[in-house]
């Protein structure tokens, strides 16, 4: 019988799913603070966010990817390469907002070649970004012979490293960058187009929705986003390592998944994906804090992945 | 109540899904060794009633009576145990295995205390009961080697194995050839006359009146008649089938002098060839032909969902391009899919959301979805569609079939398109929604939109249609007029001229 109604509850004008990442985040928060005085202070709690800045960054972009229904698997390697075009550019005395400039435009670079191999060649996006991640870190290794660039400008570090009224300036970047993408995700015409082309791509199109443009457009976005990430990194570290952004992708999909998105596409949340960025790094923090060696870190990143993704199939029903 | 007499007898059998009655107070019995037909148009409840024989739904009220004794039925081992067989339209089998381990399969004959499956008796007992009704059947053969109707065969084979009292048939002939199905009458009629009842569901008339003795006709889930066919005519069935009200709705056209939409020579380098029509404003022109002539694929091409390799489209005199859904829908055609699960809805996004993908720009300021503009809007819209409950907030997926359909049909409307292209729009939807969107097809029309409805159900098509264009092999084979719409008319233009004549009624079947 395809044609009864299912009786559901009236949608909550708050999201259900936000609600729920933000108890587990609670919890883990209760939990160390209980076991260790440190955690809950407010030095601490800043650096947690600071900790959490660059992973939420790239989170972000890997929310809209997933969201649309693909996944973005070079962002690490996008980050190198444009660390490496911002430093290259710093230390050749370009002035820095046109280094900074050429560093994004370089991530969002990498990341339109990955949405056009999947939009308009129709490529999977998991094969597409996994051979993207091979050959941007390739071309950063090359590019560097395999050696960091030292000498970024000491204007850009103290200005990366600085505070704005007591909160570090990576965590102002990414708390802004977020409130435009959730203005982005839940108030434009964009974000509407990204949830439809994640949630029935062939529909979509046949409402008339740019499904290919759609596509692009995340990509593009996580590619800049993975540049910002890696500016901050930069700048933090004085050095733009090839190196740099190994596994992030891994960090990055975890807290999108972890916040709600779905990796069938179609859901997603940028409040969620930033909880579960400060949970993922919220529970390094208080480890660390306690001593516990990194082997167990990883196990307990693992485990709360899987509980996460638990509790989410089991309060989520079968719908 | 009970007739001493009857093998199974049910008593005021109701199916309520949430929002639609799918089966009300329906009582009948069925005599042993009596073929009965259970007749009714799509939606009518037959589905229901064999799902809830099978206990694969159970029935809401009323009682289901065997040789005397009320049976509860909750689980499919309990129809099975009360000696009800159910022989699927779509055949249950795994085709790598063989017959005999199809017919065994969940209950194995075994061997050396339950270890080991004992094929060798499996095959010598699957032999002895295929002696019987197709001795030509290799029990070891792997099922997919055979053919539908020697699958078919099988089935009953294991009905007979569950020593079933009640066979009941789900469109068996659907893919039969006409000789297969004479064997089969034969076959159903050898079983009766064992003294098993056989249930006989399907909608072709001639097969019914062959195979069966009486006939129980359910409409819109409601009894309606159970009728001796030996004293009955076809058009009588029909009619009761039916419903006067449906069969003598009249239409009232819409349609005005000018013409919106000239396609001309349309082809997609495939099955669609030198298409060619016009469309009036406010004219209903319905599309028939049999399946795979190419109805769904025309109006794909005009959607702009597949690519025209030639031909041209002209809307009110000009010239477009229809590369893409985004072009037909600027250039005013949208389309409501067959599919609406795959091709049409987003189901985890709001009934509002759905409505206005197309029409983004309409509400949207400053590069921002105005959403009270657009829940008020779509509010009203389906407020004046008759969505239950018109809370546009809801994920469509959580809405019924008519709902869903509703909103799509409100897309259009609030992308104020000119063309509508319907495929199938009744598809799996209840009687109540259907009649719904037929008004609805009717009002559009009114208001002065050209629309396009692809139906395989004729008396839909004949009731929609200001003119009907009839579709055989990929191109238009004939436009009949008002006055030349006929069931008889349509058939006789969809058939393909090659195949040597087909009897008509075979052909109406196939559609």
């Amino acid at each position: 019988m395809t044609d009864t109604a299912i009786p559901t509850r009236k949608a909550p004008r708050f999201n259900l799913r936000d609600a729920g990442t933000f108890l587990g985040l609670v919890l883990i928060f209760a939990v160390f603070a209980v076991l260790n005085p440190v955690f809950l202070t407010a030095p601490n709690l800043i650096n947690i966010l600071q900790q959490s800045s660059i992973n939420a960054c790239i989170a972000l972009g890997m929310t809209f990817v997933i969201i649309s229904g693909g996944i973005d698997l070079s962002v690490g390697p996008t980050a190198a390469v444009s660390a490496i075009v911002g430093a290259t550019l710093m230390i050749a005395g370009v002035p820095i907002p046109l280094a900074v400039a050429g560093a994004i435009a370089t991530g969002m670079a990498c990341g339109l070649f990955n949405g056009a191999l999947v939009a308009i060649a129709g490529l999977q996006p998991f094969i597409v970004t996994l051979g993207a991640l091979s050959l941007y870190r390739a071309l950063a290794l090359i590019f560097t012979g395999g050696n960091p660039i030292f000498g970024i400008p000491t204007e850009f570090r103290s200005a990366i490293n600085g505070l704005v009224m007591g909160i570090p300036v990576p965590v102002i970047i990414v708390a802004i960058i977020a409130a435009i993408l959730w203005v982005v995700l839940n108030r434009s015409p964009l974000g509407e187009y990204i949830l439809a082309v994640g949630g029935n791509p062939e529909a979509a199109r046949i409402a008339g929705v740019p499904v290919a443009r759609t596509k692009i457009i995340v990509y593009v976005l996580s590619g800049g986003l993975a540049a910002v990430a890696a500016l901050i990194l930069t700048g933090r570290l004085g050095a733009a390592d090839p190196t740099m952004g190994n596994l992030w992708e891994l960090d990055a999909i975890a807290a999108a998944a972890i916040g709600g998105a779905s990796l069938m596409g179609g859901k997603g949340s940028v409040v969620g994906t930033l909880m579960g960025a400060v949970i993922l790094g919220g529970l390094r923090n208080g480890l660390t804090l306690m001593n516990v060696q990194a082997f167990y870190q990883l196990l307990a990143t693992g485990i709360i992945i899987l509980v996460a993704m638990l509790i989410d199939r089991a309060t989520r029903g079968r719908a | 109540m009970t007739n001493p007499a009857s093998r199974l007898s049910l008593i005021g059998v109701s199916k309520v899904f949430p929002g639609i009655r799918a089966l009300d107070k329906v009582s009948f019995d069925v005599r042993p060794g009596e073929v009965h037909g259970l007749l009714g148009e799509n939606g009518a409840g037959k589905s229901t009633m064999l799902n809830i024989l099978s206990a694969v739904l159970q029935a809401t009220e009323g009682q289901i009576v065997i040789d005397g004794q009320p049976i509860t039925l909750t689980r499919p081992a309990d129809a099975r145990a009360a000696g009800i067989a159910m022989i699927h339209q779509e055949l249950q089998h795994i085709p790598q295995l063989s017959v005999a381990q199809n017919l065994f399969l969940g209950r194995p004959l075994t061997r050396t205390g339950g270890l080991l499956v004992d094929r060798a008796t499996q095959e010598a007992r699957a032999r002895a009961i295929l002696a019987d009704l197709d001795p030509r059947i290799d029990p070891r053969a792997p099922i997919h080697t055979l053919k539908v109707a020697q699958q078919q065969i099988v089935e009953i084979a294991r009905a007979l194995l569950d020593d079933a009292k009640i066979i009941a048939m789900d469109e068996p002939t659907s893919s039969l050839t006409p000789s297969e199905f004479d064997a089969l009458a034969a076959l159903i009629a050898r079983l009766a006359a064992q003294g098993k009842s056989i249930i006989y569901v399907s909608h072709k008339m001639n097969e019914v009146f062959q195979v069966c003795d009486r006939a129980t006709i359910l409409r819109d889930g409601r009894f309606i008649d159970t009728v001796d066919l030996s004293q009955i005519t076809e058009d009588q069935v029909i009619a009761k089938m039916v419903g006067r009200d449906i069969l003598h709705a009249r239409h009232v056209s819409h349609a005005r002098p000018e013409i919106v939409m000239q396609v001309d020579n349309l082809s997609d380098g495939g099955l669609i060839h030198d298409a060619g029509f016009s469309l009036h404003k406010g004219e209903v022109l319905g599309l028939a032909g049999l399946v795979g002539s190419g109805r769904t694929e025309l109006l794909r091409l005009i959607a702009g969902i597949d690519r025209a390799k030639t031909g041209s489209v002209t809307l009110n005199g000009k010239p477009v391009d229809l590369r893409s859904p985004r072009m037909a829908i600027r250039a005013g055609i949208g389309l409501v899919p067959e599919e609406r699960k795959k091709d049409g809805i987003v189901r985890a996004r709001p009934v509002s959301s759905n409505i206005a993908l197309p029409c983004m720009g309409r509400f949207t300021r400053f590069g921002l979805v105005q959403r009270g503009k657009l829940h008020k809007e779509s509010t009203a819209l389906m407020k004046r569609m008759g969505m239950r409950p018109p809370d546009v907030t809801r994920a469509i997926g959580t809405f019924s079939g008519g709902n869903q359909q509703k909103a799509i049909i409100g897309r259009w409307l609030a992308a104020d398109v000119d063309i509508l292209l319907f495929d199938e729009p009744t598809r799996g939807i209840d009687i109540g929604a259907k009649s719904e969107i037929y008004d609805l097809i009717a009002q559009l029309a009114q208001s002065g939109k050209s629309i396009i409805v692809v139906s395989s159900e004729l008396p839909e098509i004949i009731r929609l249609s200001d003119r009907v264009m009839v579709m055989r092999e990929g191109t238009i084979a004939a436009i009949l007029d008002a006055d030349q719409i006929s069931e008889d008319a349509i058939v006789a233009n969809a058939i393909p001229k090659s195949k040597g004549p087909v009897p008509v009624a075979q052909a109406l079947e196939a559609m």
